[in-house]
């Protein structure tokens, strides 16, 4: 499809050099991340792969902001995210992250439209909420409330959510582990559309391999190091994958 | 051993030791108040029995014009009487080389050798009469201590006209004179500038010129229920002796404001621990709740190791005993403390020799005991709820909370217009109604109670206000000795510095309708008066009119007489026996009690008298009155001087410190409650969304977004509270004046707009401080810990 060759002439939008970060546990301490060096490209679908306890969601949560590494640093768009205070960190997140999780953190006593405008409200550049809510097949269902979703429509209000802000990149962790294949894939599919659709950098991260396939690259983690990381030649579509 | 159990708890209690202190603070102040004011109760009422009975308090008292002793034995033999001893009372002026002003007082003669006597004299320095002394007098204790007076100087008193010498030997109390108030209009009690006087009896008989007779009869019954039958046959006995007045000790006026204070203590001493330890109740309730609901799968677990349903609920019901333990501990401290200060400011209010204050271990159990009831009243619900739970159940999560609409939805224009912020609050208020109403109530109560607090402040203000500056506005009021004509007048008005006199004619009276019959005093003033004036409760100026009596409401109520009715006068005092018609010509709302009115050449007439006069008001200029004291200082008809400045500086400093202490408590009640309960409330709702909270920190809203979520509501919740709390004081307050509304004095419907704004303003406060002390946790939201897995 071409979509490879593209992504590696595009801008590096994360530099992510020689992060380390440890947890103490009591009289313990252990190292969640042990110098992990990465670029993430503008526009690129990134899988980052890893069992549990790899290190790949500390990864993304020291990426997204919402955590600080104990050494080394990450540059968003030749910005050090370092360095900032948690005001900067806020608004970092607030203008460039959108954020999808496994249990998609929906407010419950909001409907599925008023979740979406909660973050066009604090946006600089928002979509429309319905548009949003339209990228990801939900028009119809706006007034409900998250209790009256399934599961997977509940996952996509949360992708709508975070698309609508008009951030430049969507962080994913473990989009998919919550709802069964056929939903998980649906979800799949609306990340991918969007990531093409508005040229959002999508990382994604998960445990399942096949997931990969349906990305530019995928980074494979394991006990906090990086140990591979693959370029797909052509990205998959989600109907041709199985799992 | 500590068991595990106990041992989560005790750890459950130092994780949430914010909430767990703020509530004990509520059991704090409910155990503290009932201990306070249970031990002042009892304190006060062990000191005022203790008091009467080692001095022999009288039952009953009867105030005549002369009686010979002889009939004191016939007294004596009316059925039920123990025993009787008769006296010789004057109203009298007091000079001394210490005092810069002439005082009143009254001299109460004593025997001549110290024996135990009814209404008895306690000597708190000094000695008794020697034998055979005459000039010797035992003074007052407070009046000594104010005006600088000791033992070995002397007095001169003014008794009928003439001036008497009298070498102060010592300094004492009596039970009769525990409250001491010159007039029944007096606001507060002034053993500072009333002297009692107790003398030897051949003092009182020549200078009264009373030898072997008496005009005061005091004595003690068998059974104190019979004193108003006994009071009635004395009466009839001694009517050919001129009975003025007859009290029995029920009607005492020092008793009755001793007593009235004592049983206002305990009704408090009821009311005020409920709200606090019912308040508690409903937030342990609250939070029990909660914390049963978070640990479902630790109570499944604990019973599918085999802990019984009762381990159980025992193990919830200890966590809200322990609050209510530590709470009841402080107690103990704070209310042994405000106990020992509230006797003592009590026995300085009052003239107490003597103090009987004690610990009550009785009290201290029982304010355990309602503390721990409270508690356990609160916790109940909640540990039935978990002994409830079915192990296998409680492994699966818990149903997802559930949106709802509300009815403000059924506005859509309105409704987009919010932000979603708000959006959520109005759903989630709707959706814990039962916890919004509480955090309603309590902003309620909590201003409420503000209300109520000021409103005490406000109505005495108002009362001091009212009687000094719009009724009585003469700078001095020199009172006489006896009735006297126009001259007395004439000669006030040729003073220095007089600018403007008035008349003003109080005598005593039998008022009489049918069988209702009441004593009072009547106030004869001139109808041009510009400066005593009478005024109804609504500030307007009443015209007493040529010849009618006005009567104050509570007097006319008590005789059953309305406009135009008549009633039967007769003079309680002087040699007129005569009894004359009046008829009623308006009857008056009034703050003070029981006083009628008529136009002073009235007034005299009834008296059979052209014109006459006991007292005549003066206004002079500005900030000369106290040189009246000494223009009239050798004038032997005047009895006293009393300048306005003084009356009203005495009646500030006295009330200025109950005022102080009735506000700061009533901010700290008002604060402690609404505090505890936002605060508690607030970290519950916290507890309960810390996942929807900390995701909204993820997305990018900054700590102060995500305060504003649980804060505004909490605002929201408190506009509501103040808006219902006003009206709820009004209510409150109305229902006080009426609860108070007693023959002596009224208290006015009167709110300072003052008072609203302050009670608004502290509840604000209360509610931004609750709010300030969640927002250190909502700043620690830890994001990462939050998302990673659903409960």
């Amino acid at each position: 499809m071409g979509i490879a060759q593209d992504i590696t002439q595009q801008p590096i939008i994360y530099r992510v050099v020689d992060l380390v970060k440890e947890y103490r546990m009591g009289e313990v301490t252990v190292a969640a991340l042990r110098g992990i060096t990465l670029d993430v490209r503008e526009g690129e679908f990134l899988v980052i792969l890893g069992h549990s306890g790899s290190g790949k969601s500390t990864l993304l949560n020291i990426m997204g902001g919402l955590d600080t590494p104990t050494s080394g640093q990450v540059f968003y768009c030749d910005q050090e995210l370092t360095g900032y205070t948690e005001r900067q960190l806020t608004e970092y997140r607030r203008h460039h992250i959108g954020f999808v999780f496994q249990f998609y953190n929906l407010m419950p006593s909001l409907t599925a439209r008023e979740n979406v405008e909660m973050a066009t409200e604090i946006s600089e550049h928002p979509l429309d909420p319905a548009e949003a809510l339209g990228l990801v097949g939900l028009q119809s269902r706006e007034d409900h409330f998250p209790s009256q979703l399934s599961g997977g429509e509940q996952q996509r209000v949360a992708i709508a959510r975070a698309v609508a802000k008009g951030p430049h990149i969507l962080l994913c962790d473990e989009p998919t582990g919550a709802l069964d294949v056929a939903t998980g894939k649906i979800v799949l599919q609306v990340l991918a559309d969007v990531n093409v659709r508005t040229r959002t950098t999508l990382v994604v991260i998960t445990h399942n391999a096949v997931i990969g396939e349906l990305a530019d690259r995928v980074v494979r983690m394991q006990d906090g190091h990086v140990v591979e990381i693959k370029v797909n030649a052509a990205r998959k579509n989600v109907d041709q994958v199985e799992w | 051993m500590i068991s595990p159990l106990t041992k989560k708890t005790l750890r459950t209690l130092y994780r949430n030791r914010g909430q767990v202190l703020a509530v004990a603070a509520v059991v704090l102040c409910g155990t503290a108040c009932y201990i306070a004011l249970s031990s002042c109760h009892r304190n006060l009422m062990l000191t005022r029995d203790t008091y009467y009975a080692e001095n022999r308090f009288a039952d009953f008292e009867i105030q005549l014009e002369r009686a010979p002793e002889s009939v004191l034995f016939r007294v004596q033999e009316i059925p039920g009487v123990r025993q009787v001893r008769g006296r010789i009372t004057e109203e009298v002026k007091l000079e001394a080389p210490g005092l810069d002003e002439a005082k009143t007082g009254r001299i109460v003669s004593m025997p001549e050798t110290r024996r135990s006597v009814i209404n008895n004299v306690v000597l708190t320095q000094g000695r008794y009469f020697d034998t055979g002394a005459v000039n010797e007098v035992i003074l007052s204790e407070r009046f000594a201590q104010a005006n600088g007076l000791g033992i070995g100087e002397s007095l001169y008193a003014t008794i009928d006209g003439r001036k008497h010498t009298l070498k102060i030997v010592g300094l004492g109390a009596s039970p009769e004179y525990v409250y001491i108030i010159r007039s029944m209009t007096s606001l507060v009690p002034e053993p500072e500038r009333f002297a009692i006087l107790w003398v030897p009896e051949k003092f009182a008989e020549d200078a009264k010129n009373m030898q072997a007779a008496c005009n005061n009869i005091v004595g003690t019954l068998d059974d104190p229920e019979s004193a108003e039958r006994v009071l009635d046959a004395a009466a009839d006995l001694l009517k050919p002796y001129g009975v003025y007045a007859k009290t029995s000790r029920e009607h005492q006026v020092s008793n009755r404001f001793i007593s009235d204070e004592i049983k206002g203590l305990g009704v408090q001493a009821r009311v005020l621990p409920t709200i606090f330890l019912g308040v508690a109740a409903l937030v342990i309730f609250i939070v029990l709740n909660r914390m049963v609901r978070n640990e479902r799968t630790q109570i499944g677990l604990l019973k599918a190791y085999g802990h019984g349903n009762l381990t159980i609920a025992l193990h919830y019901m200890q966590y809200a005993l322990a609050q209510s333990l530590i709470g009841a501990a402080g107690g103990f401290i704070v209310g042994q403390w405000l106990a020992s200060g509230m006797i003592r400011l009590y026995v300085r209010f009052y003239t107490f020799p003597i103090l009987r204050a004690r610990m009550y271990p009785d009290v201290l159990v029982e304010s355990m005991g309602i503390a721990v009831f409270f508690s356990l009243l609160g916790a109940v619900l909640a540990a039935y709820r978990a002994a409830r739970i079915h192990p296998a159940e409680s492994m699966r999560p818990g149903a997802p909370q559930r949106g709802r609409r509300t009815f403000f939805e059924r506005y859509p224009a309105l409704w987009r217009r919010l932000s979603f912020t708000w959006k959520m609050i109005v759903r989630n208020v709707s959706r814990n109604g039962f916890r919004a109403g509480l955090n309603v109530f309590v902003v309620m109560i909590s201003t409420a109670q503000l209300i109520v607090g000021f409103y005490a402040i406000d109505a005495i203000t108002y009362v001091i206000d009212f009687q000094y500056k719009m009724t009585q506005r003469q700078d001095a009021t020199v009172s006489l000795f006896f009735e006297r004509g126009k001259d007395a007048l004439l000669e006030t008005a040729r003073l220095p510095h007089v600018r403007e006199v008035e008349p003003l004619l109080q005598y005593p009276f039998e008022m009489r309708n049918g069988w209702h019959k009441k004593d009072a005093v009547i106030v004869g003033m001139s109808r041009e008066g510009n400066l005593q004036r009478l005024l109804d409760t609504e500030d307007r100026p009443v015209d007493v009119g040529e010849s009618g009596l006005v009567l104050s409401s509570a007097l006319a109520r008590s005789l059953h007489v309305g406009a135009g009715d008549e009633v039967e006068l007769k003079p309680l005092m002087g040699k007129v026996t005569k009894e004359k018609r009046v008829p009623v010509s308006r009857v008056v709302e009034q703050y003070f009690g029981m006083s009628g009115y008529m136009n002073i050449e009235a007034l005299s007439r009834v008296l059979d008298e052209p014109y006459t006069m006991n007292a005549v008001l003066v206004r002079t200029d500005r900030g000369t009155a106290s040189s009246l004291h000494d223009e009239v200082k050798d004038v032997p008809v005047v009895a006293s001087v009393e300048l306005r400045e003084d009356a009203l500086k005495n009646l500030q400093d006295t009330l200025a410190t109950s005022m102080r202490i009735m506000g700061v408590t009533s901010i700290v009640f008002a604060g402690v409650i609404a505090f505890s309960i936002i605060y508690n409330v607030t970290m519950v709702s916290l507890g309960e969304r810390e996942r929807e909270l900390a995701s909204l920190r993820v997305l990018g809203f900054t700590q102060r977004e995500v305060g504003a979520i649980l804060f505004n509501e909490n605002f929201l919740t408190g506009a509501l509270g103040v808006l219902l709390g006003i009206p709820a004081g009004m209510a409150m307050v109305w229902g006080m004046m009426h609860a108070f509304d007693m023959e002596l004095f009224r208290f006015p419907f009167y709110i300072a707009p003052r008072t609203y704004v302050i009670s608004t303003a502290l509840t604000v406060t209360f509610i931004v401080f609750a709010n300030l002390a969640v927002r250190w946790k909502i700043n620690r939201l830890d994001m990462v810990e939050t998302l990673k897995s659903r409960d």
